[in-house]
């Protein structure tokens, strides 16, 4: 909201009447975007109510006859009900997000804010491990998280983010850091601030929004993610529910259509929820620092 | 141990070593060296060793099933000079991602700029436009796109009525991988959120000043927002741009995993899974995999150094 | 570098310690005790079902105990390869007629034959079925039933348009015979798919039929170049003449997945498909399916299909329990309760008694199934030599060369001259390695 304040400043000096103009034509472009990115949702959620021979030929956004099939059949359609799937899914994207958010924000301050020696070769080395197809490190993976005795566990899902693998948020992080106002820094260094406490009480606090964004990213990455967890869990107590989406569907048998796709449909609410509750963040990001700068 | 070796091997030499030279290096490397503790054991721990291992097995005929031989450099000189398949797979990643990232960006941006305005409903747009990117590449975005860019899809029936005849763009070899450019341009989520992020870290007061001073809107933009937000714009081309190359997910669904029609999508990583996990050929697909890091890593050292003539980092 | 191995050895160190205490502590000292794992593809039909003949075996061998985990077919193998890659390939594992020469030739499968009558009871096995689980010469897998390539037919079309059904008779020749009838009243709906693009069982029955097959005993192709243009060609008169769907259409199936096949999308009144995948079909598909042959390639001619293991157990050579794995395995397929519980979702059950007692149980589709790979008659040609371990990779690339074709981009003689080389060239590649 006290951001609103900000832009009134700059809306005043244009005339009121373009200013509503202009609004307008935002909102009829913006709301024939929506309709545009809404269709794929309209689309699965009729999918989820469709008797399963209409799924696949037919156009029409309305089903010809409404059912609760699949999501009773998807639910309970497995050995293990959804909520176990549901709670795996939860329990380790949220790991996940604490891990990504502790373990590369203190490497992206080192990187943005930290002199030492060999910096930019980390700093190379950090990014390069981006630009290997995870495909062909998966096998030598397997056998050291094998060795270690993790697989069948959810600690090769989570262990690497506490220790910072994802170079993903490390770089964003980067980037926003070495946004920020440097004399911040400097002005805390000459009152004698250990680097600990720069990081801890001025950099975190000003850096809401990136760490909101990299929350929310995390979370619904972790979430939709499914090459990890199909190699790593073996039980299906212990499958996320997008591994459980995914053995509804074996496509040269019998298959559960109508349960995917309700399933696909409530495996969205949380992730729905998590962005709707979080984004509000993105916004208020500097106004709650209470800091003028 | 590490932080210490390092600085020993900076040392200029014939300097006394004194108490106040070890504080020096620590004062100067230590803190540094600390918040990188949790990743350096990441790195050294856990990412180093399956990296070294894809590219020693990129030597090798490694098959999954028995133990790797060493072949030299076969799959290297094989992949340049007897593969009809790499040059078609990364010709279709290069037109991939030449046309969807700044695509891409571009909607991103202009949304998240749109969006900035502070407009009524904002939350519900943000949330509508990051639905598709929510989706990401389930089965059911395989599904919904044959319904869309079939030949008698609801694209085409919408050309109908304005009078166009469309082809079978999802299933003719020439417009197929249109259909993978427009469903990576459709999830700009990401990216928009980030370029959000961006704008909101930009200091109202500049703005404030600069509308005082009488700067138009188009004005503030150019001077103000853009070269404020550069450092956020860079990252994300970056990062599209790897991704890009590493794009998998899509063809795979979409194509079912087979590249086709006639290998029009056939992108370089779906290639390499195929190499790998269809025809056991892990040691060529790990060969295959560092070629397309030296190719990404190239393009991003690149960037990096332009970064300097046009990233604006620190106000 | 030192570090992460010392710290590697130290964790490995750690766990085997921790492991060992659990054992000793938690689980009563029983030498009985084993733990199977057993890993398949399906969907949850077939999971119940052989979660329900688990716990019959256990019910008979006391002791024991399962980890039973499934996967969808295009994830089973990515995770099965990096299973065995690591040395943590389960004990029990299903395969495929596709596979299964690569895991034999390289080992990560166990040779069964001396297992024979000892813990291994085939002796009313049906004799393909053995045949169909060789690698040269020994045996690698057990079918886990049998089927055979079929034509799924959707019957409303046909009566829509007041063409009859086709019958076991029926050629090519029939099929372009029958298509301005069918088309004059079908609404845009074709009578074929085209089975140029379906993978390599069309052609493999057309070539069959005519004598010929696709590989020799000894890995090689075992047709030509003209063979193969005569194949592209007819399909291309059967394109222009409108009887099967056009390359817009076909190019939609890109992995004869059963939801992206032709009959599915309501493109073609029949499609090829496998006679095990009745039931999986007609529940994504409105109208009534029956399932009829492969065309015939003349009328009269016959011998291109065969009895194939529609899949197998196979057992981790590296097994803790090669001996009670095998147990399973021998229990699985010749157990009477079992294969009740089993049914055909699997295939046909291959051992006699067993199939005996099931008949009378089945439902009408599930007959249906059973009688088409029981009474093939003079469509029913000798088992072919198994596939060489490349014969993925040249199927795949059979299907973009007949695309190609398809959409005009190459003409048949081409690219039948075209394909023959580049199927060597994979051939040879294989070879070398193996």
């Amino acid at each position: 909201m006290t951001t609103d304040t900000g832009l009134t400043v700059v809306r005043s000096a244009t005339p009121a009447w373009r200013r509503r103009l202009g609004s307008v034509i935002a909102h009829v472009l913006l709301i024939g975007a929506s309709v545009l990115m809404l269709y794929p949702l309209l689309w699965m959620l009729s999918a989820s109510f469709r008797p399963e021979s209409e799924i696949f030929n037919s156009h029409s956004l309305i089903p010809s006859s409404v059912s609760l099939h699949g999501y009773i059949s998807g639910w309970f359609g497995l050995s293990r009900s959804f909520d176990t799937f549901f709670l795996n899914s939860l329990t380790i994207s949220l790991l996940c997000v604490a891990g990504n958010l502790a373990a590369c924000s203190l490497t992206a301050f080192a990187f943005a804010r930290l002199e030492f020696k060999g910096r930019n070769l980390w700093f190379a080395l950090m990014l390069g491990t981006l630009m290997l197809p995870y495909q062909v490190t998966l096998i030598p993976q397997y056998v050291l998280f094998l060795n270690i005795g993790w697989v069948n566990t959810f600690l090769p899902l989570v262990v690497p983010k506490f220790l910072a693998a994802d170079s993903f948020f490390i770089f964003l992080m980067v980037q926003f850091f070495r946004g920020l106002p440097r004399e911040l820094d400097e002005a805390a260094m000459m009152d004698g601030c250990s680097p600990w406490r720069i990081y801890y009480k001025i950099l975190l606090p000003l850096s809401l929004p990136v760490l909101t964004t990299a929350g929310i990213f995390t979370f619904i990455f972790t979430w939709d993610d499914f090459f990890g967890p199909l190699i790593y869990l073996n039980s299906i107590s212990t499958y996320t529910v997008t591994i459980a989406l995914r053995t509804f569907v074996d496509s040269t048998a019998e298959s559960n259509w109508s349960g995917l796709f309700a399933m696909s449909i409530l495996s969205l609410v949380p992730i729905f929820v998590i962005f709707l509750f979080f984004q509000r963040y993105l916004i208020e990001g500097i106004a709650t620092t209470g800091m003028k700068r | 141990m590490t932080a210490r070796s390092v600085g020993a091997a900076s040392d200029p030499p014939g300097r006394a070593v004194t108490p106040s030279f070890w504080s020096r290096i620590w004062t100067e490397n230590g803190p540094g060296y600390l918040f990188l503790l949790p990743w350096f054991i990441g790195f050294f721990g856990l990412t180093i060793a399956p990296i070294l291992s894809s590219l020693y097995l990129s030597f090798t005929n490694f098959d999954m099933l028995t133990p790797p031989q060493w072949v030299g450099m076969d799959n290297y000189v094989r992949m340049f000079t007897n593969d009809p398949k790499f040059y078609q797979s990364m010709r279709v990643t290069l037109l991939f991602v030449a046309f969807s990232v700044p695509l891409k960006l571009a909607f991103a941006l202009a949304v998240a700029l749109l969006l900035n305005r502070g407009m009524k409903g904002l939350p519900i747009y943000r949330a509508v436009f990051y639905l598709p990117s929510l989706l990401g590449a389930s089965v059911a975005i395989a599904v919904l796109w044959r319904t869309l860019f079939a030949g008698d899809g609801l694209v085409n029936q919408g050309l109908a009525l304005i009078g166009i005849q469309g082809p079978a763009w999802i299933s003719n070899p020439r417009y197929s991988l249109w259909t993978l450019v427009a469903l990576a341009v459709w999830q700009f989520g990401s990216p928009m959120i980030i370029f959000l992020a961006g704008l909101r870290q930009i200091p109202q007061d500049v703005y404030e000043a600069a509308s005082l001073e009488g700067a138009g809107r188009w004005r503030i933009f150019w001077k103000i927002t853009l070269p404020l937000l550069t450092p956020v714009v860079f990252f994300n081309a970056i990062i599209q741009t790897i991704e890009g190359f590493k794009s998998f997910t899509p063809a795979f669904i979409i194509s079912g995993g087979t590249g086709n029609p006639v290998n029009s999508t056939l992108f370089y990583t779906l290639y390499l899974y195929q190499e790998a996990f269809a025809f056991f050929r892990m040691g060529y697909a790990s060969a295959l995999a560092w070629v397309l890091l030296i190719i990404v890593a190239v393009f991003t050292g690149i960037s990096f150094l332009s970064s300097r003539y046009w990233v604006h980092y620190d106000n | 570098m030192t570090i992460s191995l010392d710290r590697r050895k130290f964790l490995m160190g750690s766990t085997a310690l921790a492991a060992a205490g659990a054992m000793g502590g938690l689980t009563p000292a029983q030498a009985a005790d084993v733990h199977l794992r057993l890993y398949w593809w399906g969907g949850q039909a077939r999971a119940d079902r052989t979660n329900a003949v688990s716990d019959l075996f256990a019910k008979a061998n006391p002791g024991f105990t399962y980890d039973k985990e499934f996967n969808a077919f295009n994830d089973y193998w990515p995770k099965l390869g990096t299973q065995v890659a690591g040395g943590n390939a389960p004990d029990v594992f299903q395969m495929d007629y596709r596979y299964i020469v690569e895991y034999a030739k390289r080992g990560a499968v166990q040779a069964l034959d001396e297992y024979i009558g000892k813990g291994l009871d085939l002796s009313d096995f049906d004799e393909d079925q053995i045949e169909g689980g060789r690698v040269d010469g020994k045996l690698y897998a057990i079918s886990l039933g049998a089927n055979s390539v079929a034509m799924m037919v959707n019957t409303k079309a046909f009566e829509d348009a007041g063409v009859d059904l086709p019958t076991r008779d029926w050629s090519y020749d029939d099929y372009k015979a029958k298509a301005d009838a069918f088309n004059s009243k079908s609404n845009g709906m074709r009578l074929l798919a085209d089975g140029s693009q379906g993978g390599d069982p069309p052609l493999e029955n057309w070539l069959r039929a005519r004598g010929k097959a696709l590989y020799t005993a000894d890995g090689k192709l075992a047709f030509e170049a003209d063979d193969l243009i005569e194949w592209f060609k007819m399909w291309d008169d059967l394109r222009k003449a409108n009887v099967c769907v056009g390359p817009d259409d076909q190019a939609l199936d890109a992995t004869a997945a059963i939801d992206t096949t032709m009959i599915t999308l309501g493109k073609a009144a029949t499609t090829y498909a496998n006679s095990n995948q009745l039931i999986g079909f007609q529940a994504v598909n409105k109208n009534p399916l029956t399932m009829i042959n492969f065309p015939r390639p003349k009328a009269g001619v016959g011998g291109g299909h065969y009895r194939k293991p529609s899949q197998f157990w196979s057992v981790n050579p590296k097994s803790a329990h090669l001996d009670e794995s095998i147990k399973y395995v021998s229990f699985f397929i010749n157990d009477v309760p079992s294969g009740l519980i089993l049914g055909v979702e699997r295939g046909i059950p291959c051992a006699k008694h067993v199939r005996d007692a099931l008949a009378p149980t089945l439902s009408a589709p599930d007959q249906l199934s059973l009688n088409f790979v029981s009474n093939l008659g003079d469509l029913l040609g000798k088992l072919p030599p198994s596939p060489p371990a490349a014969a993925g990779e040249v199927a795949t690339q059979l299907n973009t060369t007949a695309q190609s074709i398809a959409f005009g981009q190459t003409t048949p003689e081409d690219a039948g001259a075209a394909f023959i080389k580049e199927a060597q060239d994979i051939l040879d590649r294989a070879a070398k390695k193996a």
